[in-house]
């Protein structure tokens, strides 16, 4: 059985692997680099920099440091330590590396900040017992799970601003599968990038134009191909409302746990929730 | 054809295409990497608008009458002179233009001190003798690809061209195709990677033939399809082909191999009506020619095979390897490089991969659909032919000659001729030195 399962594994290998592109327009100055199955989407990076050369290293230590996110955040693969503690920590305590302790630290902020409607375990927060002091991890109840899908990406963008910000590239936009969207400084012929929110139940229609500058934009919401992928953690009950929700925040994190609540909240939680906050800006589209 | 709305047309065409030129990445820094279109700017374009090119057509069967149609509405033109020895052609070109004197000797016409010009479009084997008396006569001329019907004439013609003041064109339209020079701008920026083969095709499902009123005129109607006066699919085809690879490439390839035949078409033609060559450059990158005229399926095409794309520079549109850059963000690249400031409509919800295409097409030019089968045995519209025809005349009135024209059309045509020598000797093919010329990189 060797033989196959090698074969099979370097099959699933290759799957995995991601695919990097990049350009650089020299014209413009514009460098832009492409990155294919990374958490689960796509991520496409520009920037407006004169130094070809810095634009192609911070772009190898983009994809270098996303895709260490990718595996340490991805619960399915069975190396990645949230595997290892999904699968462990209700029966032990698992000892956590300073970065997942940090994450979910910062989680468990948000939870309480978010009247316990973004939650890594989708269902009870409360039972992810977080030991600072032995930096351990455990579970009090059985089939409990952490999944960072809901903010991952906004973790991410944040380091990948971080390495921006260490290069003094000034101007630059990610779009991290266009639910997250990182802009720094400005587009060379504007004084901010203007992005637009198409209604992804009628191609082609923009519900609106949002101008950044040094913010980040997260957007929720439904997809005809995708109904039920938001859940309400306290009623279980999938967010099925044709709507979509976006947040423009100084912090990608925040943007992206406040896109996920808000999307879930009632219009009298969401404003509790916004209160929590500062300096944020949200909308909510009924399609 | 309303003549004042037409008439402003083919010259706002080539104004507005250099325009369109301009506003790609950086307008000017394009411009020097197609020398040939540098005289052709707007500001050198009012120069002469008051002035007329006189220009006289030598040959006048379908491509001459193509022409023909292009000048009438090109205003720096007046078509002066038409001169032909197969009366009824001869009579369908002056039906078109009245006005023009009609020659049945090209010696005669070349003899009159009212012609600036001659747009030569005969048998390929007249290229020679007409192109170096027209230039001999002080004629500015044009001459319709390929260059000539051997290799001695060719370097005669460039020889020619070294030490005349007359200006010189020759039919390499794809040089004033939009499409072409913003998809090879493309690839020299590196957009597919490095050049790792070339692939061109030519397929046509037609005899090649022209109705033939009686059988003396055979040799003479149906010239493309006799060794005599025509190279075949090469010469007739393959040289545009084979200039887009040089331009590609960036130099000629050192050698060629190839077979042909006449697979379907066995009436009596000498020229093969299936070839297939293989034209190998120094780097070991290799351009495969394909051209047969009995299965259309396949079309026309040059595919530039690079490490991370693939450009179909006749379609307009290229393709990645492996990752496609998302649509929003592509769209905000294009702006920039025309430095519009424009809203990026990349956000909503997540972007999930099944919904990928791993192979869609990008557009070279946004909005291009204008494509051709290669059916026609005249000339496709809007292919860059009257561009080129309009960028002739006003160089009849400047006299100001256009870089790098004639040494495309001689390479191409060289290579045409050096694939049917390697296709009737069955072997390996070397470019000759004696044949080198200071313009072409190997």
């Amino acid at each position: 059985m060797e033989g196959p399962c090698r074969v099979l594994r370097a099959v699933l290998y290759l799957f995995s692997m991601n695919t990097a592109y990049s350009h650089y327009y020299d014209a413009s100055s514009l460098f832009h680099g492409s990155l294919l199955n990374i958490m689960g989407t796509r991520l496409d990076a520009v920037f407006i920099e004169t130094d070809k050369a810095l634009c192609e290293l911070v772009w190898q230590r983009v994809v270098a440091e996303l895709s260490r996110l990718d595996k340490m955040f991805n619960r399915f693969d069975i190396e990645s330590e949230i595997y290892s503690v999904n699968l462990r920590a209700a029966t032990e305590s698992v000892i956590a590396s300073d970065e997942l302790m940090s994450v979910l630290i910062s989680c468990k902020r948000y939870h309480n900040l978010s009247l316990g409607l973004f939650d890594v375990t989708l269902s009870d927060f409360n039972a992810v017992h977080l030991d600072v002091e032995h930096q351990t991890i455990s579970f009090s109840a059985k089939n409990v799970s952490i999944d960072f899908g809901a903010c991952a990406k906004g973790y991410a963008l944040e380091k990948v601003k971080q390495l921006l910000v260490e290069a003094e590239i000034k101007d630059a936009l990610i779009d991290f599968g266009n639910s997250s969207v990182l802009a720094l400084g400005h587009h060379p012929f504007g004084d901010c990038w203007k992005i637009s929110i198409e209604n992804p139940f009628r191609p082609g229609e923009i519900v609106d134009e949002i101008e950044l500058r040094d913010e980040a934009l997260s957007t929720s919401g439904n997809m005809p191909t995708h109904l039920k992928h938001i859940v309400n953690p306290g009623t279980h009950q999938f967010i099925e409302d044709e709507k979509i929700v976006s947040v423009v925040t100084q912090n990608s994190f925040d943007a992206e746990v406040l896109s996920t609540a808000l999307m879930i909240a009632n219009p009298e939680e969401q404003g509790k929730i916004l209160a929590h906050f500062d300096h944020v800006l949200f909308r909510e589209y009924i399609l | 054809m309303s003549t004042d709305k037409n008439t402003k047309q083919v010259d706002l065409e080539l104004r507005q295409f250099i325009k369109n030129l301009g506003y790609i990445a950086g307008g000017t820094a394009l411009l020097i990497t197609v020398p040939w279109l540098q005289s052709f700017t707007t500001d050198k374009l009012s120069e002469i608008k008051n002035e007329k090119a006189r220009v006289a057509i030598l040959g006048t069967g379908s491509r001459g009458q193509y022409h023909i149609l292009n000048l009438l509405r090109i205003p720096h033109a007046e078509i002066v002179a038409l001169c032909d020895n197969y009366p009824p052609n001869l009579k369908a070109a002056s039906d078109l233009c009245p006005k023009a004197k009609t020659y049945t000797d090209y010696r005669k016409m070349l003899e009159s001190k009212d012609i600036d010009g001659v747009i030569i479009c005969t048998p390929l084997n007249w290229h020679a003798p007409m192109v170096l008396d027209s230039l001999a006569a002080g004629k500015h001329t044009f001459c319709e690809k390929s260059m000539a019907l051997t290799m001695d004439e060719c370097k005669a013609i460039y020889e020619a061209y070294l030490h005349t003041d007359r200006v010189l064109y020759f039919g390499m339209q794809r040089l004033f195709d939009e499409k072409y020079i913003k998809g090879l701008s493309m690839i020299h920026s590196g957009l597919i990677g490095d050049i790792v083969g070339i692939r061109c095709h030519w397929f046509r499902n037609n005899d090649w033939r022209r109705p033939v009123p009686s059988p003396e005129l055979e040799r003479k109607i149906n010239w493309r399809l006799y060794w005599e006066s025509s190279g075949g699919l090469t010469t007739e085809l393959a040289t545009h082909q084979l200039e887009v690879s040089n331009w590609a490439m960036k130099r000629i390839p050192e050698s060629v191999v190839g077979m042909g035949d006449i697979v379907f078409w066995k009436d009596g033609r000498e020229v093969y009506d299936s070839i297939s060559l293989t034209y190998h450059y120094r780097n070991g990158v290799k351009t495969t020619y394909e051209s047969l005229i009995s299965n259309k399926f396949n079309g026309l095409g040059e595919q530039v095979l690079g490490h991370k794309g693939t450009m179909e520079l006749e379609k307009g549109q290229y393709f990645f390897e492996d990752v496609a850059p998302a649509p929003g963000i592509l769209q905000l690249i294009n702006n920039v490089e025309k430095r519009v400031f424009s809203t990026v409509p990349i956000a909503g919800p997540s972007w999930v991969p099944e919904t990928a295409s791993k192979q869609k097409p990008h557009y070279v030019i946004e909005g291009m659909v204008h494509t051709t089968s290669g059916g026609s045995m005249v000339g496709a519209e809007n292919d860059g032919s009257d561009n080129l025809i309009s960028a002739f005349c006003q160089s009849v009135i400047t006299g100001e000659k256009a870089k790098d024209i004639v040494e495309e059309c001689y390479s191409s045509t060289m290579l045409c001729l050096l694939g049917n020598q390697a296709m009737k000797e069955q072997r390996k093919v070397d470019f000759p030195d004696e044949y080198k010329i200071p313009h072409l990189k190997f």
